[in-house]
């Protein structure tokens, strides 16, 4: 199929065990492995046009997401974070930088607390994961494609379109990456044993926070920063007239760069 | 004399919540504040009511669904919903359709249930395994819809396993590990109660049904893609080496029976539109949460399949244009259902009459439908548990006379020596 969404460059390949991964990678100096959310993938973001100016970047694309595809063999968060490690190990990446946004911050999450000592970093932006009482994420899972557009960019997804724009086969995709997303977080929507767990973190981390996520309640966010032992909060605010949000990675890509690599010259 | 079985789906809506112009979906967050117990009994006691009506008239059996989190039916547990209908009946065959497999830790629990009320009922269970609507996903906190279709294979197979074969066994699955499966009682019909597997037309679903032998219960989804689902199922059947009967193909049609045609429109044209407007209102992404579907399913549903239009728009034309809806007069609901079930091979039909119709004007379609159309599809008017045998004695004295033959005998360890718990007191081995 010809690509007809905005942002698409072609992927390269890399077979991890049966599972052919699918991955975009440019730049150079510290590598940075970057894990995505849910949506926006088979693409090069401007935010990491902009990081792969200071590092090289390396965006694969989870079983069942993007180009990659499904693998029978996820059934939890674990196999996923063993998948990564095996990624990792195929592209030869024995440590590194690890940025995860959204549902990727949960994946990050969960790698940093089996593998701490291949991080050189952490970054997880408006992540998702944690149980907090009362603060759990909308409902991703049943919110009909433009609504939640509409809560990712709070209110402004016309602007950010090109962003969510899948092409043609737009019903599908998302369809098959909800489903990827499903194997390992319909229920429960949380893990929360990264209470105990992420106590073994002990890198720099930072979490970013939106001015107002209507997705993730910024009390996850927060509580990432307690419970990572060198954890700090930053709010990338606003550049204009309107809060960023859980999409601030197209919001405000800028900042967000910014702050990445800001933390991987600590 | 074309033959038909006839299955009457006893089930009653709830329908007493506001209209739904501005909600998007009563299937998972209407609020049971709504819910008014008076109202709630009456229509639970209807369907009580239904199925020992059903009974009197001849039909061949009644059916009702499980569903979770909606008023649209109260049977949260089919299972458990069946056996008080066949605790009040002697005969007629009763579908609890039904357990939704994911919604067991285990499905030897599910066996176990289904296994005591075969017995119960003298063998008139009829399972349905259905996946359940999209919708009840989100309620039992158990189930994850991505996984569904695996689980739901795993543990049919298991369940057949406890069926056809003497336990203790092992079974040792990918989502299910049980060291010993050993299930008491063992059902009482042969190899195992019937299976119904509700389908709109999935491949996976499908071919569940073809390999075990069990009933495609047909979900009405517009005639040209059900027709290609019964060929599916046909092939499948050839596949694994036979054809299926008729009844195997069991279709689901609305239908209401009056004096004349218009009557019939009149009496039920607004049940059957509340129905369409309040019944299937669900969004895309509550009838089908991710993975509740495969992506090959996807793709032929949204060419042109199930629910590919909006039920709620449907118009009473297009619905008995579209074959889903049977109403009229006597002579009108014999000839359409002989035009349907030919068009679709099926010696069976679940005849759904509206919901929330009056109790009067229910008994009334009931009452007409079994003495003017279902003699014209019986040599001899009966049910079908008029024609079987009963499978169990039916006195102690007819059980006496077929001489149980028992694996072992009780005994008991007295000082005086082993003796048998039913011989004469004190008598020594």
């Amino acid at each position: 199929m010809q690509p007809d969404w905005a942002f698409y460059q072609p992927a390269e390949h890399v077979d991890v065990r049966g599972v052919d991964v699918a991955y975009r990678r440019k730049g150079s100096g510290d590598p940075v492995l970057y894990l995505h959310g849910i949506g926006m993938t088979r693409r090069w973001l401007p935010l990491y046009e902009e990081l792969s100016r200071g590092c090289d970047l390396i965006v694969p694309e989870h079983p069942g997401f993007g180009e990659t595809s499904p693998s029978e063999w996820i059934y939890s968060f674990e196999d996923l974070v063993l998948h990564y490690a095996e990624l990792c190990d195929a592209l030869d990446l024995e440590t590194f930088h690890l940025v995860g946004h959204s549902f990727g911050g949960w994946i990050a999450a969960e790698f940093g607390a089996f593998y701490p000592e291949r991080l050189r970093s952490l970054t997880l932006i408006t992540p998702m994961g944690l149980r907090v009482e009362g603060q759990a994420p909308i409902d991703i899972f049943r919110l009909p494609a433009d609504k939640l557009a509409a809560a990712v960019f709070n209110d402004r997804a016309d602007e950010f379109a090109d962003y969510a724009d899948d092409g043609k086969d737009a019903v599908f995709q998302r369809y098959a990456e909800l489903t990827a997303a499903a194997r390992v977080g319909w229920n429960p929507r949380y893990d929360f044993k990264l209470d105990r767990r992420l106590g073994r973190i002990t890198c720099p981390a930072v979490v970013i926070a939106a001015d107002d996520d209507r997705v993730v309640p910024p009390a996850q966010a927060e509580r990432y920063a307690e419970l990572l032992p060198n954890g700090r909060l930053v709010n990338v605010s606003r550049s204009g007239n309107h809060p960023s949000g859980h999409g601030l990675v197209a919001q405000e890509s800028g900042k967000i760069a910014h702050e990445i690599l800001e933390t991987i010259r600590l | 004399m074309k033959e038909l079985e006839f299955i009457y789906s006893v089930d009653m809506t709830y329908p007493w919540f506001p209209p739904a112009d501005d909600r998007e979906s009563i299937g998972i967050d209407m609020s049971n504040g709504m819910y008014n117990p008076d109202l709630g009994k009456r229509t639970l006691d209807r369907v009580v009511g239904n199925t020992v009506f059903a009974e009197q008239l001849g039909y061949d059996g009644v059916l009702i669904f499980e569903q979770h989190n909606h008023p649209l039916a109260l049977f949260g547990n089919a299972i458990q919903g069946a056996t008080w209908l066949a605790a009040k009946t002697d005969k007629i065959m009763v579908a609890g359709v039904g357990p939704i497999i994911n919604a067991y830790k285990t499905p030897v629990r599910l066996a176990e249930e289904i296994a005591l009320l075969d017995n119960f009922s003298n063998g008139r269970l009829i399972v349905g395994l259905p996946m359940g609507i999209g919708a009840q996903y989100h309620s039992l906190g158990v189930m994850n819809p991505a996984h569904a279709r695996a689980i739901q294979r795993e543990a049919v197979e298991l369940l057949y396993r406890i069926w056809t074969e003497d336990g203790p066994f092992a079974w040792e699955g990918e989502y299910f590990h049980i060291p010993y499966v050993n299930v008491w009682p063992k059902t009482l019909r042969k190899p195992h109660p019937e299976v119904f597997i509700p389908a709109a037309g999935s491949r996976e679903s499908l071919d569940m049904a073809a390999k075990f032998r069990f009933t495609y219960q047909a979900i009405a989804v517009p005639m040209p893609v059900l027709l290609r689902n019964i060929d599916t199922f046909r092939e499948l059947c050839e596949g694994y080496g036979y054809t299926p009967e008729p009844r195997q193909i069991t279709a689901v049609l609305s239908v209401h029976t009056a004096e004349t045609d218009d009557l019939a429109r009149a009496e039920i044209e607004k049940h059957t539109l509340w129905e369409k407007q309040t019944f299937f209102r669900f969004p895309f992404e509550e009838s089908f949460p991710p993975g509740h579907v495969s992506m090959g399913s996807l793709r032929g549903m949204m060419a042109g399949g199930y629910r590919s239009s909006p039920p709620w728009k449907l118009t009473w034309d297009e619905l008995i244009a579209g074959d889903s809806l049977v109403a009229g007069s006597p002579e009108t609901v014999r000839q359409r259902l002989t035009e349907i079930t030919d068009k679709m091979g099926s010696g069976r039909v679940i005849i759904a009459d509206s919901f929330t119709q009056p109790d009067w004007l229910q008994r009334k379609s009931m009452a007409l439908f079994a003495e003017e159309v279902m003699p014209h599809f019986r040599t001899d008017g009966k049910a079908v548990w008029q024609r079987e045998e009963s499978l169990l004695a039916e006195t102690s004295a007819e059980s006496a006379a077929r001489s149980p033959q028992p694996a072992g005998r009780p005994v008991v360890d007295m000082p005086e020596g082993r003796v048998d718990l039913y011989t004469q007191p004190g008598e020594h081995l």
